[in-house]
């Protein structure tokens, strides 16, 4: 029971994020879903570049290059991955979508305190998806509003950005 | 009245002595107290992570844990040896600490506080240095790992 003229408000506190898991090589990646305008195969969007989309152009995202991984255009399974945070448009081109997965809160867990930089803002946390490690990308750093780039030539045991 | 005593004998005795164990990086010889260290297993491979941190540019998952990676052998501007290679697991005080060490066996060692030494190399955390066949051997600090600090030993 309320008092006149006072409106029951209900909190309700979303428990569970929904993230587009995409892959290069062994690595998988998430974007928050609510940024997803859509996924092109390279014959819809061109293999490079910027695509234009129900009007909307979005701009060539080199994220493979930000996650100091490479892309390889030759898989079967790549797809372009059209993302935008309402201001900024990418178009982002991925080895392969694994697929929209709705995961726990609980199960993000935030990036171990032992990265201490910029890294913090681009990563907004990890989770495990099929056994593997899955790293929650910030959609302002997939989209390069962050104007941080990170380039780094990783190698199987030779791991560190210095 | 006993115990008080045994307890004490205890006290003295574990500060007169050290247990470590004795890895290798790049052909190095390191060494870590037992304590500091969480386990020794083979090395997998870790998920590289875009970072601006010094060595640790990487995680990895083993089950259901998951560890960011410190990568000694670049700071040490070593070349791992013996493929396969081991992980060992740092206690570190901001939480475990996966670093990649040659595929040698670690080895337990019991190190006499007395021979311990302040260490002479400032590119590294250390607790000290002992010698041990001939070669002196760095203990390194797992636990400040990465925090650019050189403490000497505490007597």
């Amino acid at each position: 029971m309320s008092l006149r003229g006072h409106h029951k408000v209900t909190t309700a506190v979303v428990q569970t994020a929904r993230l587009l898991v995409v892959r290069f090589g062994k690595q998988w990646s998430a974007l928050p879903s609510q940024g997803v305008r859509g996924v092109l195969t390279p014959q819809e969007a061109g293999r490079a570049g910027r695509v234009t989309f129900v009007g909307v152009t979005y701009e060539d995202v080199d994220l493979a290059g930000r996650l100091g991984t490479t892309l390889d255009t030759s898989n079967p399974d790549m797809r372009v991955v059209l993302y935008s945070n309402g201001q900024t448009h990418g178009a982002v081109r991925v080895e392969e979508v694994i697929g929209m997965i709705e995961v726990e809160r609980a199960e993000c867990r935030p990036l171990p305190s032992h990265f201490q930089k910029e890294e913090r803002t681009w990563i907004s946390g990890t989770t495990g998806y099929r056994d593997h490690l899955v790293l929650i990308l910030s959609p302002e750093w997939v989209l390069g509003e962050l104007g941080e780039v990170v380039g780094s030539g990783v190698s199987p045991h030779a791991v560190s950005v210095s | 009245m006993l115990r008080t005593s045994r307890q004490q004998d205890q006290a003295v005795s574990a500060k007169r002595s050290w247990n470590v164990v004795v890895f290798s990086v790049g052909g190095k010889k390191l060494a870590a107290r037992t304590e500091d260290v969480g386990g020794v297993s083979p090395w997998i491979d870790p998920v590289p992570v875009p970072s601006r941190t010094p060595f640790v540019g990487a995680m990895l998952k083993r089950e259901k844990d998951v560890m960011p990676v410190y990568d000694l052998a670049t700071r040490l501007s070593r070349e791992l040896e013996g493929d396969p290679f081991l992980c060992l697991v740092a206690r570190h005080v901001d939480g475990p600490l996966a670093i990649c060490i040659d595929g040698v066996i670690p080895s337990l060692h019991n190190v006499d506080v007395a021979h311990i030494v302040p260490s002479k190399r400032l590119d590294l955390e250390t607790l000290g240095t002992f010698t041990d066949e001939g070669q002196e051997i760095d203990i390194v600090a797992l636990q400040r790992l990465g925090r650019s600090r050189q403490d000497h030993l505490r007597s």
